[in-house]
């Protein structure tokens, strides 16, 4: 379809509501040319208003926006008989004049322009546009202030709109006044928080001005709300955040939390099971029925004390060998803490250990009562019960570190350690007494240091008698010194492990 | 300006296979990566998976030491922003954060004098105190970031962790990381998202198979990157 400037002559009659043909809402009709406008594809906008104009004679927006698209599509004659046409139409209508300056500043024609916008000036003041063309062509001119002032009029007609303010701050931009226009672009920001331009604009500004920080924040903001721009670029952590303890606190803090880990991860598996803190105890009296069948009735082992001398070998035996099974990985396992939160890997075995021990505290209750029910009564001896404890404690911590610490340079040695534990188990004297075995190989089994606890728990609990301190005090020396010479491999090897267990 | 890190020609390799049957194998992470970090900058590490973009982190934040070469630390506290790092699914929200707080540095009353704000900053309401195996993953996320939300160390290592949990949260996580950004915290903040660079970071360093190459113009940097593939 071509378009021509020619304009209808006769006013169509009104189609009525029952008509089927009838015309759809002027907003809905006006959205199809504004659609090609906004797509600044004015030639095919103009024909769509040519079009509307014949559907809607009487409204003037197809007319002057008509006017608009030719005048943007370069069609001067087009653009400026519509324009004729619109001053006798509508005389009255404010676009008359605003669009005839805007028509007469298009072909460089001040005169005329100014004109029609000292007419609009007094005809029109409460309309935005008049104040906007007649800033534009102050601007054009080269008249600053002047436009300056315009803008301000622009947007006191209409100050619940962005368009005055944006184009104000974009008179800025143009002019090159890049501290004027972020200022002018806060203004925009803090009326109407959702207009995209106030951040992107006033990036472009603050770019110019090389605050490329502040321009990035700028974009963030549009996209994360203003606050990000409330943060100064001063100020540094927030003041009520704890900071980090320096090393002086730093132990007591390692300590805390390995006692904290141990404790979760205990609750975290009781969690698990239906019995939950039951099976702390039941376990290990399970063990003891198989033994005691195994041991005590098939190969009619011991006397009737003979449950008894079984639990006092094996609970501190279990205590023993749970604490180095559960820990002999614990460094593996643990690699995305050590990697991500960069804990220290001697955490891991500690955790281990001390979750293995806490779990123990029941069962010893359980082997007094044990003691109690078959007629064992204490007395002063049970007294030697500490030092045998804190000697087995400290051997643990040893071992169980000492395990651990290889198993990462030698994964395959984790195989060995149930294989290692199992011989330990015969070797300790659990199911038997060591007296029964011959006289020449006694001194070399005790030499065997669980064997020589488990030998002083049944002299303390069942004979009443003292255990060799002597022998005790040696293996909790020779333990503690291993436990000392642990801890400085471990600080030695502390950026040794994370690579290890990423190997 | 001094560098509050500097990083001076740090090779790193790995074993890579290696066992009584083969031969050791080793391959480089990291190959002569030299660069500085400045005080209140944000830094962006773009690279490629197995770029070697997390042992870089590894070596920044101290966890591994470099095999030549060498990094210098002049007195600041780095940290990597871990979410979900030790969590244990058995145990209650509440409990993990214990645990979360403590194992990034603090102790455990100062965590517990913050368990209020985790819980309400998370918006798991009654579900702070149920077993975190029951939550949704972006419940789960949730929770992950915001016991991490508490750390504010000298310098932050933030590792591809701002698209975490459903879409609303994502918003306010991102909002809340782009405002510790944007304050006077040191970030490094490791992504293969361009977007993200370009919009929050001050510098760029590149890393191509091990090695680094930086650059102070993103668009550059961006641009060499792209180059790349």
């Amino acid at each position: 379809m071509s378009v021509t400037g020619k304009t209808p002559n006769t006013l169509s009659t009104p189609p009525t509501p029952t008509d089927p043909t009838a015309l759809p809402p002027l907003e809905q009709a006006f959205e199809w040319p504004k659609e090609a406008m906004r797509a600044k594809k004015w030639s095919e906008a103009a024909c769509r208003w040519a079009i509307l104009r014949k559907a809607y004679p009487g409204h003037p927006a197809p007319w002057f926006q008509g006017a608009i698209a030719h005048m943007e599509a370069g069609e001067l004659d087009q653009a400026d008989q519509l324009l004729i046409h619109c001053r006798k139409q509508f005389p009255s209508h404010p676009n008359s004049a605003i669009q005839s300056a805007s028509f007469a500043i298009y072909r460089g024609d001040w005169q005329t322009a100014e004109e029609y916008l000292k007419q609009a000036r007094e005809e029109y003041p409460e309309h935005v546009q008049t104040w906007l063309k007649s800033a534009q062509a102050a601007e054009l001119r080269g008249d600053h202030l002047l436009a300056d002032q315009y803008y301000r009029k622009a947007q006191e007609c209409d100050p619940d709109r962005p368009i005055s303010y944006i184009q104000h701050a974009e008179q800025a931009m143009r002019a090159e006044q890049w501290e004027i226009a972020l200022e002018r672009w806060e203004v925009v920001r803090e009326r109407f928080p959702d207009v995209p331009a106030g951040y992107h604009r006033a990036a472009e500004a603050a770019r110019m001005l090389n605050r490329t920080r502040y321009a990035r924040k700028l974009l963030l903001a549009h996209q994360y709300g203003n606050e990000i721009l409330l943060d100064s670029d001063e100020t540094g952590l927030t003041e009520n955040t704890p900071k980090r303890q320096l090393t002086g606190k730093r132990f007591g803090q390692f300590l805390s939390l390995i006692w904290t880990k141990a404790r979760f991860n205990l609750r975290s598996e009781v969690q698990r099971n239906y019995l939950s803190y039951g099976w702390w105890i039941l376990e290990p009296m399970l063990h003891m029925i198989v033994y005691y069948l195994v041991f005590g009735f098939l190969l009619n082992h011991g006397g009737k004390d003979y449950p008894i001398f079984l639990l006092t070998g094996l609970i501190p035996w279990m205590w023993f060998s749970k604490a180095i099974s559960g820990s002999s990985n614990s460094i593996l396992a643990g690699q995305d803490l050590m990697l991500q939160a960069g804990i220290h890997s001697l955490f891991f075995p500690l955790v281990s250990l001390l979750q293995a021990t806490i779990k123990q505290i029941p069962v010893f209750l359980l082997l007094f009562g044990f003691l109690w029910l078959f007629g064992y009564q204490p007395d002063e001896h049970w007294l030697a019960l500490l030092p045998v404890i804190l000697v087995q404690a400290i051997l643990i911590v040893a071992v169980g570190c000492g395990v651990a610490a290889i198993i990462p340079f030698s994964r395959d040695l984790s195989y060995l350690v149930p294989t290692g534990l199992m011989f330990l188990m015969f070797m300790s004297g659990i199911f038997y007494d060591y007296r029964n075995i011959s006289d020449n190989w006694q001194e070399l089994f005790l030499l065997n240091p669980l064997a020589f606890l488990l030998k002083s728990y049944r002299e303390i609990l069942m004979e009443n008698i003292w255990p060799d301190f002597h022998t005790l005090g040696l293996w909790g020396t020779v333990s503690f010194l291993v436990c000392i010479q642990l801890l400085l491999a471990y600080r030695r090897l502390r950026y040794i492990y994370p690579r290890i267990v990423l190997q | 300006m001094e560098p509050i890190i500097s990083l001076h020609d740090v090779s790193i390799s790995y074993k890579r296979s290696g066992n009584v049957f083969r031969h050791r194998r080793y391959y480089e992470a990291l190959k002569s990566v030299t660069f500085d970090i400045f005080q209140g900058e944000t830094l962006g590490i773009l690279g490629r998976n197995g770029s070697g973009k997390s042992t870089l982190l590894r070596v920044i934040s101290g966890i591994i030491r470099p095999d030549k070469g060498k990094i210098i630390n002049r007195g600041v506290s780095v940290s990597l922003l871990a979410l979900q790092a030790g969590f244990d699914p058995n145990l209650s929200g509440r409990d993990n954060a214990i645990l979360g707080g403590m194992l990034q540095g603090y102790s455990r009353k100062e965590v517990e004098s913050r368990l209020g704000e985790i819980q309400e900053y998370s918006e798991l309401g009654d579900f702070f105190d149920e077993p975190v195996r029951t939550y949704s993953t972006g419940m789960r996320a949730r929770l992950g970031f915001s016991i991490s939300t508490m750390v504010i160390p000298d310098v932050l290592l933030i590792d591809e962790v701002l698209s975490v949990g459903d879409v609303e949260f994502r918003k306010k996580a991102e909002r809340t990381m782009i405002s510790k950004i944007q304050s006077q915290q040191t970030v490094i903040l490791v992504t293969h998202s361009l977007h993200q660079i370009s919009h929050l970071c001050d510098r760029v360093v590149l890393l191509e198979n091990g090695t680094s190459i930086c650059s102070d113009n993103i668009q550059d940097a961006i641009s060499y990157y792209k180059q790349m593939k």
